[in-house]
């Protein structure tokens, strides 16, 4: 589960990153490109290399946001049942304090 | 655990079944069919992969032919280098790819994705590299449940090794389309690659082994948004795969002498081959499901079996919905596809490409910026003459060099001052000049008064050649 989160995450704001990418470095060249007053010393490659990063960074922090907040209160609240009065072949029935999901 | 844990959909979970990165998976071993799709895909595979592995290495114009230059910001196709001003071609392209996409959808379904998509391609490289290796699928379902044996191993270290050489490769000429191939090749022989090239083969080259090693189908399930939304292009005349239950029902297994049809039994004599060639592991005689790439393997399958047992072929085949209902002939079928949709799509199409490729055509290699330089004003307010000062950005968009000669008009009176003319402006790069235009105070109008500069390129490798002009507008500022 937690890998299958890990990659809606990840996934849909790699795309988004490309396409913010391709659009930003196409309008604007690094080597013009004022950061707090001077101009980006490293390569145009580097640049457009970190900048990837950075929008992937910004898309995945509102993927994970997306995901967080789209957790439904089963996943959340505690499971009302105690242990033993979980019904047989759940896996958490060993777990206190486990959420259903 | 008292009883065996139940999956989502209520099915009980074999404990073989691993909890992959989607949702609990069975893997899957899609068994190698012969047939005209497999052939058709493989003609695909062929063709896309000679393009993307072999067109780096072509030269054009004494540099790489087609490059897409990052470091100066220049796109080379042969003959054509786009600026980052071109980006109106690049929408283009892409409304160009999504158009086909549509039309083709509408046509016959997930063409792109059964023979063209990189990832069924990559998939099936992939795959067939497996089968060299370990066999086919009931080699390969044996050896995976085989405890790890020095065969065993050397085995999946072979098949690992030729996958990673394969993604290596692949992500080095990834990187070469945007670094140049043959200087890159060099640094790579000697170990000097730049950090961010390294990187980038690696990423690729990784991306390429996990999506078609490890991740294969469930690409195509979860991660693509083509699976998602393709119903909507999808039309009751749209070929699909499709199993025919009319002639295969009550389907069941038989001796190849027996006379089926005396029995009660339909055509399909439920092999599971369609289910076992199938790549997504989904049985297409429950009819179409998302899951389909429309790789038409169930086919191939399905017509190995039937000729085995003398039957005709195409119990799994092309067909549209409304043919299977209305139990339309094949010429009945072909009549539809020129339907009102279809012929909708392809006029539009048509259009884009030929009026993109005369834009292209016609466009002018010379792009000029006129900016006035506001903070140059030298002249007092009773001077009789008012001067300007400009920045022309002069950009030489092709791959001969130019001598450029630049006028101003709009104003009686008016002159220019500049460098030295014909101003040399190189090969694909661009020049700014600095001009001091001047005007007689008595001949002009208003405060800011429209000029315009002409900019004359000439070719010095062709003297008789007309030169390239462009016209820009400017205005004239009275301090």
């Amino acid at each position: 589960m937690r890998l299958q989160k890990l990659i809606w995450v990840l996934w849909p704001s790699f795309i988004a990153a490309g396409a913010a990418e391709a659009l930003f470095f196409t309008v604007f060249d690094p080597e013009e490109l004022p950061f707090f007053g001077t101009i980006v010393g490293a390569s145009r490659i580097a640049t457009y290399s970190v900048g990837f990063f950075l929008f992937w960074a910004f898309a995945a922090f509102s993927s994970s946001l997306t995901c967080f907040f789209q957790r439904g209160s089963d996943e959340i609240n505690r499971c009302p049942l105690p242990p033993t009065a979980r019904p047989l072949g759940c896996p958490k029935r060993s777990d206190e304090n486990a959420s259903c999901r | 655990m008292d009883t065996p844990v139940k999956s989502n959909n209520g099915a009980t979970l074999p404990e073989t079944a691993e909890q992959t990165l989607y949702e609990v998976r069975k893997k899957i071993y899609p068994r190698a069919v012969r047939g005209k799709f497999a052939a058709w895909r493989w003609t695909f595979v062929l063709l896309t992969q000679l393009v993307f592995y072999g067109a780096p290495w072509l030269s054009w114009n004494d540099r790489q032919a087609v490059l897409f230059d990052l470091v100066s910001r220049k796109f080379y196709i042969f003959g054509l280098v786009f600026w980052p001003q071109d980006i109106v071609y690049l929408t283009v392209l892409l409304i160009i790819c999504a158009y086909s996409l549509f039309l083709f959808t509408a046509v016959a379904g997930r063409l792109w994705c059964g023979f063209a998509c990189p990832q069924t391609v990559y998939t099936e490289v992939f795959m067939w590299i497996e089968r060299r290796i370990e066999g086919d699928r009931p080699a390969r379902m044996k050896l995976d449940r085989q405890p790890l044996s020095p065969r065993k191993f050397g085995l999946k270290a072979a098949k690992h090794g030729v996958w990673i050489a394969l993604a290596l490769w692949t992500g080095f000429t990834f990187v070469g389309y945007f670094t140049p191939i043959h200087v890159l090749w060099r640094e790579v022989m000697t170990l000097h690659t730049g950090s961010w090239e390294t990187f980038w083969v690696l990423f690729y080259g990784f991306a390429t082994y996990g999506n078609a090693g490890w991740m294969r189908e469930q690409v195509c399930k979860y991660m693509c948004p083509y699976a998602r939304f393709q119903s909507v292009m999808f039309d009751p005349d749209t070929l699909i795969i499709t199993y025919d239950p009319d002639r295969g029902e009550p389907r069941g297994s038989r001796g190849r002498s027996v006379d089926y049809k005396a029995k009660g039994l339909g055509d399909c004599v439920d092999c599971g081959i369609c289910v076992q060639a199938c790549p997504t592991g989904l049985d297409i005689r429950n009819g179409l499901q998302y899951e389909c790439i429309g790789c038409a393997a169930c086919i191939d399958g399905c017509n190995q079996v039937m000729d085995k047992m003398g039957y005709p072929q195409g119990l799994i085949r092309y067909s549209t919905e409304k043919a299977m209902q209305g139990h339309y002939s094949a010429e009945r079928i072909v009549k539809r596809v020129f339907r009102p949709r279809v012929l909708v799509y392809t006029a539009i199409l048509w259009l884009i490409i030929v009026v993109s490729a005369v834009t292209l055509y016609e466009r002018v290699p010379l792009k000029v910026d006129v900016i006035r330089d506001r903070g140059n004003v030298m002249h007092g307010s009773d001077d009789p003459e008012v001067q300007n000062v400009y920045r022309l950005q002069i950009m030489n968009t092709q791959e001969v060099a130019r001598d450029v000669r630049i006028s101003v008009a709009g104003v009686d009176g008016i002159k220019l001052e500049a460098e030295a003319q014909p101003i040399r402006v190189p090969a694909t790069s661009s020049r700014v000049v600095a001009v001091r235009v001047e005007a007689p105070r008595a001949s002009l109008k208003d405060r800011s008064n429209r000029i315009h500069f002409t900019v004359e390129a000439a070719d010095p490798s062709h003297p008789g050649t007309a030169p390239l002009t462009v016209v820009e507008k400017a205005a004239l500022v009275i301090p």
